[in-house]
């Protein structure tokens, strides 16, 4: 995988990023979104089940993944991620704030959280360093 | 006279002559066998007499309860069974035939004492048995009896259809030991029964059960003397149980006597300690001493409901048809007032029920009452519980509605406007209004979400307690100090009760108390959790004027608890909620 001095500059190889949320309508919208920022959204999941799986096979740099899930929740996810032999970064993600999760996210394998509407390739990015 | 009384007399006249043909009979032959015809000619009759006219006593006394029959049944047996001494073949043979029926019928009286019916599989299997015994096996038994070749110099069997019977004849001939083990059998049961039975249970039941175990005992010994071949006791065997057996029915006769001046001695000590003023009196304890079973419960009949409840309010069945206990209604002026649950034994004493129900009545009518009142308490209070139930369920589905719904919508319209800012170039009137749009939009999410979390805090169902609590500590506008946040999981009613105590005393502390500081305590105390949260601001908050406070204090005791609110002038305001939670 490539290194990158300055996130800002878009990569050469684009980062590939797996979206994983229960509700199409946000996952359309992060697609456009990510691929304008200059990400490669490689896939979508609408639960933590074939999410897992689509991490195992496409092997994504970044998990986007919301953290309510109508089969498990963001947090189980993450540490089922993080088990795989090419874990994604995995970023977490609400409608709600941070604060009203307490300190879960912190105590979570996942590199942070980013408010749903707040969503933005470099607010990813951001996240990653 | 009624059918019913042509019957009884009827019934009569057969014992009667049905005893006298035995005495006649008995008389008129010349048996060198047995205990001898002037001891059959005597005890005969009169043990055939004693239980037709019991049976036909108990009849008229109970006509539903199958004890007077099995008697009347006994008796007629009895009677038929004698004819073994005839010398006449054809008599004889039906005496020999009949000799094994009346233990069976007698079997099946004593199990069935003192109400009529058998209540276990062990009984109804021993007493089939009996009648299996007695009427199969005695008629194949029979069937190859050759009793003119018998040394004893018995008359010959004119229903004698072969001398080898082959395999049939060998079953039937194992009837003797059938017969001891069905008669132990028989004394295990009464043993038990009889060691069960307390106060006057065992008062009813003792004559009929010590003398029929007697009987029982003595046929056993008299069965296994034959098959050991041990004969030289068995003539005084026989006449021992025939002497106990005479009895029974005497011993029926006396028991109840002996239960029915002890029983009125119970009511009228009853109806004395009712009369006794400045005491009130356990009418259940009472009862329970008065008719002598300590096990005696009480229920209560609700008119308008149309069942019966405990003392504590709760709804209660009647015993069911065949258990040990059964139930006598007690009425007020044509209404049920209470059932008396007893032992079934007490059935054989229904009118020393109702006397002790009767004097009890009045005061039972108060407890009903009394009972009435608690159950229309805990309906209310379990109905009260269904509505705050039933709101926190409307209100978590409405939370959950509004995530998925409209708060998503607005999470894409606003990412859209991102990404339109992102392709503007150039003209700043359109991005000042695209940021404008932007920052409404922001504004409406967090509105949205501040909404959505005072309908219901999802933190609260997902992660507890402690964590919604942090939350809205968090939030506050003034330092908030946690204690004794929770580790464990109350029930869902529990944490949004306390939630709620909390989230709108923090919000009046804001609004009103003008503090500096706030503390929130949550307490697991047995059987309830205790939520506190004082401010050191300017007191004088009433719970009955505000709102919020009223509305948090309904909320508490839907759940049973209560709220208190202690706010002097000048020196800050506790709101203590405690919340029952079982452990």
């Amino acid at each position: 995988m490539a290194r990158w001095s300055d996130s800002r500059t878009i990569p050469l190889v684009p980062r590939k990023v797996l979206v994983i949320d229960d509700h199409p309508g946000f996952r359309r919208t992060a697609r456009r979104l990510l691929e304008g920022d200059g990400l490669e959204v490689v896939g979508e999941a609408g639960d933590a089940a074939s999410g897992l799986a689509a991490a195992r096979m496409l092997e994504p740099d970044i998990a986007l993944v919301d953290i309510y899930l109508p089969d498990s929740d963001g947090f189980e996810l993450t540490s089922r991620l993080a088990a795989l032999a090419k874990p994604p970064a995995v970023i977490l993600t609400s409608s709600r704030e941070q604060s009203e999760f307490e300190d879960l996210v912190e105590r979570s394998f996942a590199r942070g959280f980013v408010p749903k509407h707040e969503l933005s390739g470099d607010a990813l990015e951001d996240l990653l360093k | 006279m009624t059918g019913r009384r042509w019957t009884l007399v009827a019934v009569a006249l057969a014992g009667g002559i049905a005893g006298g043909l035995t005495l006649g009979i008995a008389l008129g032959t010349d048996t060198s066998w047995g205990p001898g015809r002037g001891f059959n000619a005597v005890v005969g009759p009169l043990v055939g007499w004693a239980f037709i006219g019991t049976g036909l006593f108990a009849r008229v006394r109970r006509p539903e309860n199958r004890v007077g029959l099995l008697m009347i049944a006994v008796g007629f047996t009895w009677c038929a069974s004698a004819l073994i001494v005839a010398d006449q073949p054809g008599l004889f043979v039906f005496g020999y035939l009949t000799i094994g029926l009346p233990y069976a019928i007698l079997y099946h009286l004593l199990l069935a004492f003192p109400d009529g019916s058998l209540h276990s599989q062990m009984e109804r299997a021993l007493v089939a048995t009996g009648y299996f015994s007695a009427v199969v096996l005695k008629t194949l038994e029979t069937l190859f009896a050759d009793t003119g070749a018998s040394p004893r110099g018995l008359p010959d069997n004119p229903l004698l259809v072969g001398t080898d019977g082959g395999v049939l004849a060998d079953v039937a001939g194992f009837r003797p030991e059938l017969g001891v083990l069905l008669a132990l059998g028989v004394v295990a049961l009464l043993a038990v029964r009889w060691r069960a039975a307390v106060g006057a249970q065992r008062r009813a039941l003792t004559p009929v059960l010590v003398s029929g175990g007697f009987v029982t005992a003595l046929l056993a010994l008299f069965l296994a003397a034959g098959v050991t071949g041990i004969s030289g006791i068995r003539d005084q065997l026989e006449v021992a149980r025939i002497a106990v057996l005479a009895m029974i029915p005497f011993a029926y006769l006396g028991g109840l006597l002996h239960s029915r001046v002890v029983g009125a001695a119970g009511v009228n000590r009853l109806v004395a300690r009712l009369g006794r003023h400045g005491r009130p009196v356990d009418v259940r304890d009472e009862l329970a001493t008065a008719l002598g079973d300590p096990a005696l419960t009480l229920l209560f009949w609700l008119p308008q409901r149309e069942l019966f409840v405990g003392a504590a309010g709760r709804p209660a069945e009647l015993p069911a048809a065949h258990s040990d206990r059964t139930a006598s209604v007690i009425e007020h002026d044509g209404q049920p007032v209470a059932a008396i649950v007893h032992d079934r034994s007490l059935v054989d004493q229904r009118e020393l029920v109702q006397a002790a129900g009767a004097a009890v009545s009045l005061v039972l009518e108060n407890e009903r009452l009394d009972a009435e009142l608690r159950a229309t308490v805990e309906e209310v209070q379990a109905s009260r519980a269904r509505i705050v139930a039933s709101e926190g369920a409307a209100r978590r589905r409405l939370e959950r509605d509004l995530h998925d719904g409209a708060q998503q919508r607005l999470v894409s319209a606003a990412l859209s406007l991102r990404m339109l800012t992102g392709t503007l170039n150039g003209d700043p009137e359109s991005r000042r209004e695209l940021d404008s749009a932007r920052k409404d939009l922001d504004d409406a999410l967090r509105e949205l979400r501040e909404l959505a979390r005072g309908i219901h805090p999802a933190v609260l169902s997902d992660q507890g307690l402690r964590a919604a609590l942090n939350g809205l500590a968090n939030r506050a506008p003034i330092p908030v100090e946690l204690t004794g946040g929770p580790t464990e999981r109350y029930p869902e009613n529990v944490e949004t009760a306390a939630y709620f105590v909390v989230a709108e005393s923090l919000t009046n502390v804001a609004k009103h108390a003008a503090a500096t500081h706030a503390c929130v305590r949550i307490n697991r105390a047995p059987e309830k959790v205790i939520v506190e949260v004082s401010d050191d601001g300017i007191g004088g908050a009433d719970a009955a004027s505000g709102s919020g406070l009223r509305g948090l204090a309904d909320r508490v005791s839907a759940l049973d608890g209560h709220l208190e609110v202690d706010s002097v002038p000048g020196r800050g305001t506790t709101v203590r909620a405690m919340i029952p939670c079982g452990s």
